[in-house]
């Protein structure tokens, strides 16, 4: 499986690249650095975007220019075609931004990955970067720096305010990857476990998390299992909200009780993490290790 | 988007499964005897709660004095905070067994897992593991039909064909539907083989509701019952009033940001009036929305500033900036001061234009709470 860091220089591919999100955030990619060798639009007349070539389909594109690399831009009922489309040019690494992808296209697509060993970041998800390098996605600029922290997340927002914060006290991300707040997606926090264990640049973990589903379970089990050795904080949104749809007894038998913010609150913590609950205290207690 | 009972054993009927006849009563509604399926009746209160059984919110009734009696107990009580206000009238079903079935996906898995045992009823999350099967199926209609039909083999022979039935039947609609959950508890299996669906939970997915037009005319028939999921069909994005005494509107982006916020002013002792993810990169050069979601904060009655808090990836500021403005403008009712802190692309036109329109800006959140407070204090003074 290819690595869940991007080098920088990697050539990269943008699907979409022809609408209003495609045209800017291609912009803005290729601003920050992002080695952005081509866009897929099948309707554009014409040749380039911002200095961009454009292709009429992704193999085309992959065809000209040996991209594995690629971010589509394009509208969640839409994503399935396209990843087809992507596995079939051999794309390797996909980010997937759009919000609303159906569970059922997300079953289907995360199959089509797996068999095909396509790493896919998504949906749901502003993407990842490896600050300094390369951004796949829209993660803001402001709240990018280099640094030792590793962060993963389920929630686009709240990881650019946690990451702002953190960078203006001088603390940096290794790799940042949104996994998507999606119950059905390509990358699941313990997914990672193993890549941010090996990863030398990363010296802790950032976790940004959601009630609801049970990933944050599922992550404080993978620590514990493959006995995680450097420090992980985890930050944990709608502590107050009011508690979400159960998924029955079906959800209780497969799962156990889970979702609400006092088990994951109670899983990560047995499982070793600092779990804080605020964003103040979470730059509290990650500045406290790593400054 | 999690289905009343009602509604899923009438869309399950729609499909040919068998429900026992029976009807909703909302509210106020005189319950007839003609308008009643036969008796005796099974009295349901519908609510998303779960745990209606323990706490005594279904009932049976053998008279039509009984039927108004349960009726009035149940409608308007609480089952774990959600207040029941409506009924299902329905026929018992007697002399059947209490079967268990159900479907679900499964993320990690990556499939659809079914779960089924012999033994139904409340008690099902305590029966040892033994008595339950489960197993997880690719999401297609051969695999999974094979896969009910190979657990349904492994229950005792009295109650493996109707659930075979049952499982094949139900395993179609699930991928048909695109649902989340299905779990049918009990699922009523007679000594001749037939079998009834005595109560369903059916969580359906939101994000599918643009292919599923059974669903979307459910939402439209009943937008009071499904609001969250009926708003976000008609205007694409997720609002939800959290204290109809909050005093502070909230503008935002991001369920995760926008949740964070809510926690930490209430820990602060702040009162925040609303939940919203507006999804500011999908605005479209157009206020509709941004004038929509003013007009339901303006509904505030104790609202008293409004905080934009916009954390831009995919948003352009300067082009949110303009449309915020001109959004105001469109909504003169509400007439209360407004605090911004945005960051991220775009921020510098976005300055300028908020600065000509009077609006002070922040790019720290703590110094725009503060600004919120002093307001709130401000506001406190000039209220006798």
């Amino acid at each position: 499986m290819i690595s869940p860091r991007v080098a920088r220089g990697t050539p990269v591919i943008v699907m979409g690249i022809s609408g209003r999100v495609g045209a800017l955030q291609s912009r803005l990619m290729k601003e920050y650095g992002t080695n952005i060798v081509g866009g897929v639009s099948p309707v554009s007349e014409r040749n380039e975007i911002n200095g961009i070539p454009i292709f009429a389909s992704c193999s085309d594109a992959v065809k000209a220019t040996g991209a594995m690399h690629c971010v589509a831009l394009i509208a969640a009922p839409h994503l399935l075609a396209a990843m087809t489309e992507a596995v079939a040019a051999g794309i390797k690494y996909m980010v997937t931004p759009a919000e609303g992808m159906p569970v059922y296209d997300a079953l289907l697509a995360r199959r089509m990955a797996l068999d095909a060993g396509m790493l896919w970041i998504g949906p749901s998800t502003p993407g990842m970067a490896v600050p300094g390098d390369t951004k796949l996605g829209f993660i803001p600029n402001d709240a990018l720096r280099p640094g030792p922290l590793g962060v993963m997340s389920k929630s686009g927002t709240l990881s650019y305010e946690a990451g702002y914060r953190l960078s203006q006290r001088g603390i940096g991300q290794s790799v940042w990857i949104g996994v998507g707040g999606d119950p059905v997606k390509g990358t699941y926090y313990s997914d990672l476990v193993p890549f941010f264990a090996a990863d030398t640049q990363t010296e802790a973990l950032l976790i940004i998390g959601e009630i609801g589903g049970h990933e944050e379970e599922d992550l404080a089990t993978a620590l514990k299992v493959q006995q995680f050795s450097k420090p992980v904080y985890a930050l944990i949104a709608g502590r107050t909200a009011p508690e979400g749809v159960a998924m029955g007894h079906a959800g209780a038998l497969i799962h156990g009780n889970h979702g609400s913010y006092a088990a994951k609150h109670a899983a990560l913590e047995a499982a070793g993490v600092r779990v804080l609950s605020s964003l103040n205290e979470m730059v509290e207690g990650v500045c406290a290790q790593l400054r | 988007m999690y289905l009343l009972e009602h509604d899923a054993k009438e869309l399950l009927a729609q499909h040919g499964v068998p429900i026992p006849a029976g009807r909703l009563i909302d509210g106020d509604e005189t319950i007839h005897r003609p308008a009643l399926p036969p008796g005796p009746w099974m009295v349901k209160a519908q609510t998303f709660s779960t745990g209606r059984g323990r706490a005594g919110m279904i009932r049976k009734a053998n008279t039509l004095q009984q039927i108004v009696d349960h009726a009035n107990a149940v409608l308007g009580a609480t089952v774990r905070g959600q207040r029941i206000k409506a009924i299902r009238i329905e026929q018992q079903v007697t002399a059947a067994e209490e079967t268990y079935l159900a479907f679900l996906i499964d993320p990690a898995a990556g499939g659809i897992r079914i779960i089924m045992s012999a033994r139904g009823g409340m008690d099902i999350e305590t029966l040892p593991p033994a008595l339950i099967k489960t197993d997880v199926s690719p999401p297609d209609y051969t695999s999974l039909v094979a896969c009910a039909r190979r657990l349904a083999a492994a229950m005792p022979s009295h109650v493996a064909g109707a659930m075979g039935a049952a499982a094949e039947m139900l395993a179609c609609i699930f991928i048909e539907r695109e649902a989340l959950l299905l779990e049918i508890n009990p699922l009523f299996v007679k000594s001749d083989g037939r079998w009834v669906v005595g109560d369903a939970k059916w969580i359906a997915d939101d994000n599918s509701l643009f292919r599923q037009p059974k669903l979307r005319e459910l939402l439209r028939q009943r937008p009071a019952t499904y609001p969250a999921s009926h708003l976000k069909l008609e205007h694409g994005f997720d609002y939800v009033v959290v204290d109809p005494q909050g005093e502070i509107g909230l503008l935002t982006t991001g369920a995760g940001l926008s949740m964070m916020l809510i926690d930490e002013m209430r820990d602060a002792g702040l009162k925040p009036y609303n939940f919203l993810d507006v999804r500011s990169g999908g605005l479209r050069e157009e206020t509709t929305r941004l004038v929509q979601v003013l007009r339901w904060i303006a509904e505030g009655r104790n609202v008293r500033v409004l905080l934009v808090n916009i954390f831009a990836g995919i948003t352009d500021l300067g082009e949110f900036s303009t449309l915020l403005v001109a959004a105001l403008r469109k909504v003169p009712q509400l007439k209360v001061p407004v605090v911004a802190r945005l960051v991220g692309n775009g921020l510098q036109p976005a300055q300028a234009t908020l600065d000509q329109a009077g609006i002070r800006l922040f790019t720290d959140l703590d110094s725009a709470l503060d600004e919120v407070r002093g307001h709130l204090a401000k506001d406190r003074e000039s209220t006798p």
